[in-house]
């Protein structure tokens, strides 16, 4: 094989015709003073950002000159969403087994009071599930949270 | 350069041997140049741009076959060029590096525009009409001698457009604007063997679409 051979000697002079084309008249004198103005312009509008975190600049300058880079970039970034996804979901599975197991463990004591609540509303609701006929027992459960209840009337205008 | 039948501005082609001669100018001044850039000196980078537009112009031009779409990303190239040139170590000359930034931008825009090709050429100089090759090609030797200049210029932009991103690049850099082998390589960050088989392969899918021009 050999690419230089003479049987693409016309396609070459054929392709010679590609040179020839050439941009409107004057375009390469505007050329460098339109590349100096956008930069001018782009340093005015992103100046803080890239003095702020210069390191975010030599970062994405890699990424221009190195795709590969870019593409390693991505996929740490896929691997470390996709990590934390399955371990958030093992966390939401055992704090929904046993909340309150789960925040006396963390000992925040914030979490820690919010889990004696919510033990309280689990004993409440079984209380009231198997007592439910007894209204003293359900009076019971409301002075525990010490809430007013008052019996409800409704009356109607029209007599209905 | 101006024409003296027409008075028209002209643009000198150099032949295919001279063209393959092109290379980048003195390390050392252009490294001053790059070292002035880095440091704010805008004067210097234009300079810089000034030097190496046309080359990364037409290299995109080529590729896309649009003018907008080659200014744009020529400009954006040199732009981003500027931006990164404290990350340029100086491993390869400045010119290598800003070809590798505009053809990977070039790439990357190909493939998004993949659906609407829409081809939008620069007139051909005066002197494509005077190039003994190319008069050779629409006349005798040409089976289709209605063929006139813009519509060859059409079609062997259409053939250059069927072709994959990385075979234009290699036909682009190495047949219409003379680089060589290995510095094809070093741009297309591949060996050198690898832009010689793309080249064959480029060329002989570019015979077989031309083939009416070819005869």
């Amino acid at each position: 094989m050999n690419p230089e051979s003479e049987n693409f000697e016309q396609l070459r002079r054929l392709l010679a015709l590609k040179r020839h084309e050439v941009p409107p008249p004057g375009y390469f004198d505007r050329f460098s003073r339109d590349v100096i103005a956008r930069i001018k312009a782009g340093e005015r509008g992103s100046e803080g950002l890239a003095e702020k975190f210069p390191w975010l600049g030599r970062i994405l300058a890699a990424f221009d000159t190195r795709p590969a880079i870019a593409g390693a970039f991505g996929a740490a970034v896929c691997a470390l969403l996709v990590t934390a996804i399955v371990s958030s979901e093992g966390t939401a599975v055992s704090t929904s087994i046993s909340p309150g197991i789960a925040a006396a463990n963390s000992g925040n004591p914030s979490l820690t009071a919010d889990a004696t609540l919510a033990n309280a509303n689990v004993s409440a609701s079984q209380e009231m599930s198997s007592t439910t006929s007894s209204n003293s027992s359900i009076a019971s459960l409301f002075d525990q949270f010490q809430l007013k209840t008052q019996p409800a009337s409704f009356s109607f205008p029209g007599g209905n | 350069m101006t024409d003296p039948a027409t008075g028209k501005a002209v643009k000198k082609v150099l032949p295919k041997d001279e063209a393959e001669e092109v290379s980048a100018p003195a390390p050392a001044e252009e490294q001053e140049l790059v070292n002035r850039a880095r440091n704010g000196d805008l004067s210097a980078y234009d300079e810089l741009v000034r030097r190496y537009q046309e080359r990364i112009y037409a290299t995109v031009y080529h590729m896309t076959s649009n003018h907008e779409d080659a200014n744009d990303l020529a400009q954006e190239a040199f732009i981003k060029a500027y931006q990164a040139l404290k990350s340029f170590k100086g491993g390869s000359s400045f010119y290598t590096w800003v070809y590798r930034i505009a053809v990977n931008k070039t790439i990357n825009f190909l493939k998004q525009r993949k659906n609407r090709s829409q081809m939008s050429l620069n007139d051909v100089d005066f002197n494509a009409e005077h190039d003994p090759d190319l008069v050779a090609l629409i006349s005798d030797k040409t089976p289709r001698r209605e063929a006139n200049l813009s519509e060859l210029q059409e079609k062997l932009n259409e053939a250059m457009q069927k072709l994959s991103d990385s075979h234009r690049l290699v036909v682009t850099l190495h047949d219409v604007q003379g680089l060589s082998h290995e510095e094809i390589a070093k741009i297309m960050d591949c060996n050198v063997g690898t832009v010689r088989s793309r080249l064959f392969y480029a060329r002989q899918q570019l015979q077989g679409y031309l083939a009416d021009y070819l005869k």
